[in-house]
């Protein structure tokens, strides 16, 4: 970070504070791999090739929150509706809004499982001339219930050639966290560097 | 104060950034919302404006009993007729009553004017009703009895009992969604 703001916001966050967690909570265990991955993917981009634009893409996140908004939007509107006008008269929109809502809800989790994945992180990397379109990089990842496996998968495509090559790992979570569930990151950040060096060896020899 | 800010369990929370922030809201938001949805559906299907209520008194005993989940429906088109267990609202109180009715006048204008008594009451409700009220009509009516379940609404009526108890659940349950993530 370049500039150094103590506004409260900053000091609200708990970026240098270590990241502990409840080790039994798998999500939240997931959840902690995943901003230990993405803010490595961030950092060496940052570090190493300053001069290259290194950008993350919210658009995956940012439909999925447009369609909440909307889906909590009926609700309250029908919820302000009824009580403006008393349930009989308002009937008709009140189906309208039912129908709406479930059928957002349903969109949801079409877009969730089809659109999303388990894709946490997409992040474009511009070309320096700005002639070739951008290449892409992308990382998902999975902690089933019940397993200690957690999968990490890190997919480049090419922006030129349009070609796309993924990596994946899977390691036991214990790996990562102390007995007290703090996160060791210094462990995790070699694991995803590997998976990246695979996948530029690998683009490199095409 | 900064203190409490510190503290481990909003960890989470502090290290979200802000559209992580606005989803955990929204999250919240949802979860209000499909319960609200699901009434208002209900309400739709049934065309009572409370589908579900629960009995609070004993003047229907031996057929309901405090704390029974009661299932009104509420179509224009089914008539009333005596025998029936209606659910209806008397002006000035706030909780509808569940009873049964007693007398049926109906017009040929389609106009229903009607009685009703509690099965449990040794008199008919003329003495709960509006001062000066001597008949229900069809817009008093919340709902007619279609089903119930035993017992079941009898946690409503120790929330309603102890409004204490309620929020502190309520409050709890909300700060869980909020601050934990997914």
């Amino acid at each position: 970070m370049a500039s150094k703001k103590t506004g409260l916001m900053d000091k609200w966050k708990a970026e240098d504070k270590p990241v502990k967690i409840d080790k039994w909570d798998c999500s939240a265990l997931k959840n902690a791999l995943d901003d230990a991955a993405k803010s490595y993917e961030k950092n060496q981009y940052t570090v190493m090739t300053e001069n290259f634009g290194f950008k993350e893409e919210h658009r995956l996140m940012d439909l999925r929150l447009l369609i909440c908004t909307v889906a909590v939007g009926f609700s309250l509107f029908a919820l302000v509706w009824d009580y403006i006008r008393p349930f009989p008269e308002s009937r008709p929109i009140l189906i309208i809004c039912v129908l709406s809502y479930f059928m957002l809800m349903g969109v949801l989790t079409l877009y969730t499982t089809y659109m999303e994945q388990n894709i946490f992180l997409v992040a474009s990397d511009k070309d320096k001339a700005g002639l070739e379109p951008d290449d892409k990089w992308e990382l998902a990842s999975t902690l089933k219930k019940y397993t200690h496996l957690y999968k990490l998968k890190m997919t480049f495509t090419n922006g030129k050639t349009g070609l796309s090559r993924s990596e994946e790992i899977e390691r036991p979570v214990n790996n990562y966290f102390d007995e007290d569930g703090t996160l060791l990151f210094k462990l995790f950040e070699p694991e995803v560097r590997t998976l990246q060096g695979r996948i530029a060896a690998a683009s490199k020899k095409e | 104060m900064f203190g409490l800010m510190e503290a481990d369990f909003l960890d989470d929370v502090r290290r979200m950034n802000k559209r992580q922030l606005y989803y955990q809201v929204l999250n919240f938001g949802m979860i209000v919302s499909s319960a609200l949805m699901i009434w208002k559906g209900l309400m739709v299907v049934t065309g009572s404006e409370s589908p579900i209520v629960v009995v609070l008194s004993g003047s229907m005993e031996p057929a309901f009993h405090r704390g029974d989940l009661l299932f009104l429906t509420n179509h224009r088109e089914e008539p009333i007729r005596v025998g029936e267990i209606v659910v209806f609202k008397v002006e000035g109180r706030d909780i509808p009553i569940v009873h049964r009715v007693l007398k049926v006048h109906e017009k040929e204008d389609g106009t229903v004017r009607f009685l009703t008594k509690g099965d449990n009451n040794s008199v008919d409700d003329r003495g709960l009703y509006a001062p000066g009220q001597l008949w229900l009509e069809k817009k008093d009516v919340v709902g007619r009895a279609r089903g119930f379940v035993p017992y079941v609404g009898i946690v409503t009526i120790l929330m309603n009992d102890y409004p204490k108890f309620k929020y502190a659940i309520l409050a709890c349950l909300g700060l869980f969604v909020l601050l934990h993530r997914e």
